[in-house]
């Protein structure tokens, strides 16, 4: 059977003159999944974003959102998501909040006001205030409401708690994760803070450069992307067909740190007919995993 | 396949009455200026009226005013509002194209609606004093007003542009003083291009769409002003112009902000 994606994306490929912000990228993003896209500043996971709601024309691929083409389909698409851009300003600062939600609510037919009100309340917005007068954090949070109250299928977060104080931040990812229970929703979430919205997450693509260097499930993150101690002998070279995310070396003796990856039992038959001894195995969480990612080409 | 319940765009008299309501609510400053402008000359001109001397108050011809405010009023229906790149308005699920439009069709709604307004003052008070009103050119207004929007929609830097222009055209004003006027009243520079010539002095050129039939005209002096004005087959055709001139700079102009249909 074949799995349905609310988000897939095919070659995509976009430049902004000289420079390649995004490269090939086949993103696939299962219906109700909560796919964190990591990368680094720069990576393209906003550009990303952007293709998906037609903002960037891409050089080249297509990507689909439930199956709709975003470039012949735009409006159709954007009905169907929720935004968060990255940045807080907000166009229209010289509306309130109160607003700014009706203007929005005009443009999305399944806007729910009873829920807008009840986010307004959980999330402590200041309906009144004009927002440019909003703190970040303020208006971070009015975003997630205009981006919410159209219970929309799709989501799309750009560093959803860039601006949040801890304690709006948790406020915020617990009315998330509500929201995520009685909605169906499928969300991506860009950020470069994993262990935010690591309790959220069940796949993770990593973005380095423009080229998505791995995407799958938690699971699998899990039993991939493992750090092996082990005592090796003097002259020791790690295998060349192994993919090495990080390695440290103890300065005096045989013994060294590695975190790999690969399929563990095949990482470790490799390790040990090269002649390494290994003395330990751990997996890593999430935020370690998606940091050997985008530390793997740089790695010894 | 998807099983997701997909969710419907807005219907189009939705999103064209929500624009409308948003000029509106944008308006709402230049609004209060207007009431608080024509309140104080309301004012003066009572006084004026009172010692019989309002006559200087509806000597001048407006059209000139109109057509600078008619192009510049899209200044501030787009106030603040990034037209380039990924914009707030372009992540709404609506058309570019179309919402872009809309847009442009509320601004214009609330600009004759301030000519209106503005024309039954001056009316109102004209006739108080027993003078004539001058007529109100709601089509070239609207013909500036599309050109107008099509200038911000069309360019990403509206303003420098119109201050480069703007300067321009003072520094090509000194040399239209300097070059006078030919025996018949026309301007020498003008007439330096036949092209140019046509397109201001031509019989549907910018003086005839700007000397359009108004809506009002004073009972007393009716039969003097429509004969300075052309005839009514000249005049619809020369509207009919600009304004389509009007509408393919625009049209043009929302071509930049189309949805990105091509790879």
């Amino acid at each position: 059977m074949n799995e349905a994606f609310a988000v897939a994306t095919h070659g995509l490929s976009v430049r902004y003159g000289r420079e390649t912000a995004l490269h090939a990228v086949d993103l696939r993003v299962p219906e109700g999944a909560v796919y964190i896209l990591i990368g680094a500043n720069g990576a393209g996971k906003s550009t990303a974003m952007k293709v998906l709601l037609n903002l960037v024309r891409p050089g080249e691929g297509s990507a689909e959102v439930f199956g709709l083409d975003t470039a012949s389909h735009g409006p159709a698409v954007r009905a169907q998501i929720g935004y968060i851009p990255e940045q807080h300003e907000h166009d229209y600062g010289w509306m309130t909040g109160a607003q700014l939600m009706r203007h929005v609510a005009a443009h999305y037919p399944a806007w729910d006001s009873e829920y807008a009100a009840h986010l307004v309340d959980t999330l402590g917005v200041r309906a009144d205030k004009k927002a440019s007068t909003l703190s970040k954090g303020e208006a971070r949070r009015l975003q997630f409401v205009l981006a919410l109250a159209h219970r929309p299928p799709l989501l799309l977060l750009d560093e959803p708690t860039d601006g949040l104080d801890p304690m709006a931040r948790n406020r915020t990812l617990a009315q998330l994760a509500e929201h995520l229970a009685d909605t169906p929703t499928t969300i991506v979430i860009a950020t470069h803070h994993v262990h935010e919205v690591e309790s959220l997450a069940d796949h993770v693509g990593v973005l380095r450069g423009g080229r998505l260097v791995a995407q799958m499930t938690r699971d699998d993150v899990r039993t991939t992307v493992i750090r092996y101690r082990a005592e090796v002998p003097e002259g020791w070279r790690m295998p060349a067909e192994l993919r090495v995310a990080s390695a440290r070396r103890s300065a005096i003796g045989r013994e060294g740190e590695w975190t790999l990856i690969g399929d563990r039992a095949d990482v470790t038959a490799r390790l040990t007919a090269a002649g390494a001894t290994i003395r330990d195995v751990a997996p890593l969480s999430l935020e370690d995993a998606a940091l050997a990612f985008l530390a793997e080409e740089e790695a010894p | 396949m998807t099983d997701v319940t997909l969710h419907a765009t807005p219907r189009e008299r939705d999103v064209m009455r929500e624009q409308v309501r948003f000029i509106a609510l944008a308006l709402r400053r230049e609004t209060l200026v207007l009431a608080v402008v024509l309140a104080l000359v309301t004012i003066r001109i009572v006084f004026a009226i009172v010692r019989h001397c309002a006559a200087s108050w509806f000597d001048g011809d407006p059209s000139l005013a109109i057509t600078i405010a008619s192009f510049l009023f899209p200044f501030a229906v787009w106030r603040g509002q990034k037209r380039f790149g990924p914009a707030f308005l372009w992540t709404l699920p609506v058309d570019r194209g179309r919402l872009a439009l809309a847009r442009v069709f509320a601004g214009w709604v609330w600009l004759m609606a301030a000519l209106v307004v503005v024309a039954a003052w001056r009316w109102g008070l004209a006739l108080v004093a027993g003078l004539s009103p001058i007529m109100f050119t709601f089509a070239g207004a609207t013909a500036m007003y599309l050109f107008g929007s099509a200038w911000i929609l069309g360019l990403r830097h509206p303003l420098r542009w119109l201050i480069g222009a703007t300067g321009g055209f003072l520094l090509l004003g000194n040399l239209v003083e300097a070059l006078g006027r030919t025996p018949s009243g026309e301007w020498r520079i003008v007439t330096w291009s036949s092209a140019l010539r046509w397109a201001v002095y031509g019989p549907y050129g910018l003086r005839t769409l700007l000397s359009s039939h108004g809506i009002f005209h004073a009972a007393e002096n009716a039969a003097a002003t429509w004969r300075t004005l052309p005839g009514f087959a000249q005049w619809i055709t020369t509207t009919l112009s600009w304004l389509g001139a009007g509408l393919l700079a625009l049209w043009l102009a929302t071509l930049r902000h189309r949805e990105r249909r091509r790879y």
